[in-house]
């Protein structure tokens, strides 16, 4: 995928992520967020550096546009972008940046996909939980809240890779 | 990719997520009031941690140092121990001077005068009969048996020495050995002979000499000398060689034994004396 490509899908990502912060409130136990998938979608030619540059923007821009705290989704969504590497590396085999493949269930596999997006989805969700609440929810609050947002954000980010992954399919 | 330039790349990447991490943390900080204590307390607690690592890295190094001081610290408290135990071993020689209390009383004295080069030497004490001091007391010192008081003054005493040859002292070899009297040689400083040993007896070099008690001067068991020889003094008995413990050329302080019923022992022997001679 060129990155042009990406960055009109993720800048219309972008949009609905800020839509729906704004617009749908469905509960305190839940949030839902789909950046996480689009940042492991992040061209695999690409180095890591580029990943946390993409991550800051996307971040940021949904902190400044959304009804929330400035520099609370970047907070969380930088890790997933430092660990895009790693967890890819470590479910997709060590030569998966060599072979610059991109990420597609008919290549690498529905199951590997999903446990990759629900390793992102998971990191980004627990930083997040942590920051929002700041140490001032209780543990099992924070625990209900991480693991249903990781589920329905999870669901949500299979039709996101589908996204990013239009010709493969 | 090299594995250098990989590595190189690792790091790289890892401060720029550090530095972007940062600057978020920065902006949701300053975003939140909550969010900015929260992180406040948090990077304290990292600070802390950062010290507290800090100084056991620290303190590692400075364990060299500390085991020196140490072993000084052990060294002072070993000499301090010492001390202490030579106290011990004291304060038993005082118990065992106050065990003869009953029989003995002490008075203690500084030397005034003294003498070391002549035949008949003597001493002169700053003690005298206003201080309750009396003829016939004996004179002692922490090492060993100094002399006899021979006459009093109001304010003074004056006593002959062991380095007198009119002075005779009845000694005991060992705690439980032989009797004999001991009197000086008359030249060294430091000489003396146990007169009048049976030749059968063997005298160990290195037994010490303690005072008798067969007396009324001197309480029994204060060292004297040390034996160091034997030589014959006549047909009949040998002379046994001693080394004195006193050293009179360092002697300042010395302490006055008297005993209370001497008189009354005199008088006992005088009235036997004279009902023998009628």
């Amino acid at each position: 995928m060129s990155d042009t490509a990406y960055f009109l899908r993720l800048a219309l990502l972008l949009v609905l992520q800020i839509l729906l912060l704004n617009l749908f409130n469905f509960s305190q136990y839940l949030t839902i967020f789909f950046l996480p998938a689009a940042i492991l979608c992040v061209p695999v030619r690409r180095g890591g550096i580029y990943a946390l540059a993409v991550a800051f923007i996307a971040g940021f821009l949904t902190d400044f546009f959304a009804d929330g705290m400035l520099g609370l989704v970047t907070c969380a969504l930088l890790p997933v972008g430092y660990a895009r590497t790693w967890i890819l590396r470590w479910i997709f085999g060590p030569d998966f940046f060599e072979r610059g493949e991109e990420l597609s269930y008919r290549r690498l596999g529905f199951w590997p996909v999903l446990l990759a997006l629900v390793l992102a989805t998971l990191l980004f969700m627990l930083i997040y939980v942590w920051a929002d609440g700041a140490g001032t929810r209780p543990f099992w609050f924070n625990l209900v809240r991480v693991l249903l947002s990781t589920l329905v954000s999870t669901a949500l980010s299979l039709f996101t890779v589908s996204l990013f992954t239009p010709e493969r399919q | 990719m090299t594995r250098g330039k990989e590595t190189g790349n690792l790091i790289l990447t890892a401060a720029v997520f550090i530095l972007m991490e940062v600057a978020a943390l920065v902006l949701l900080s300053r975003s939140a009031t909550l969010q900015n204590i929260w992180i406040n307390r948090f990077s304290h607690r990292v600070m802390a941690m950062n010290w507290r690592a800090e100084e056991n890295i620290r303190g590692h190094f400075r364990l060299r140092e500390q085991n020196e001081q140490l072993a000084a610290e052990n060294f002072a408290l070993r000499e301090e121990l010492r001390r202490y135990q030579a106290m011990d071993r004291l304060e038993e020689e005082q118990e065992h001077l106050a065990a003869t209390k009953g029989r003995f009383t002490y008075i203690p004295a500084t030397v005034v005068k003294m003498s070391r080069n002549n035949l008949h030497n003597y001493i002169i004490l700053n003690k005298g009969s206003e201080d309750g001091v009396r003829p016939y007391s004996g004179i002692i010192s922490e090492q060993g048996v100094v002399g006899v008081v021979q006459a009093v003054g109001k304010r003074y005493s004056y006593g002959l020495t062991l380095m007198n040859s009119f002075l005779s002292v009845s000694a005991r070899i060992g705690r439980n050995g032989l009797v004999a009297p001991l009197v000086w040689d008359g030249v060294s400083t430091h000489r003396a002979y146990l007169k009048g040993i049976p030749p059968h007896v063997e005298i160990p070099e290195g037994e010490t000499v303690y005072t008798s008690g067969f007396s009324f001067v001197f309480p029994p068991d204060i060292p004297i000398a040390v034996t160091q020889g034997v030589s014959r003094e006549d047909g009949a008995t040998n002379s046994i060689a001693v080394r004195l413990l006193q050293d009179f050329s360092s002697l300042r302080y010395v302490t006055i034994a008297q005993n209370p019923s001497r008189a009354q022992i005199a008088e006992l022997e005088q009235r036997q004396e004279k009902e023998e001679e009628s």
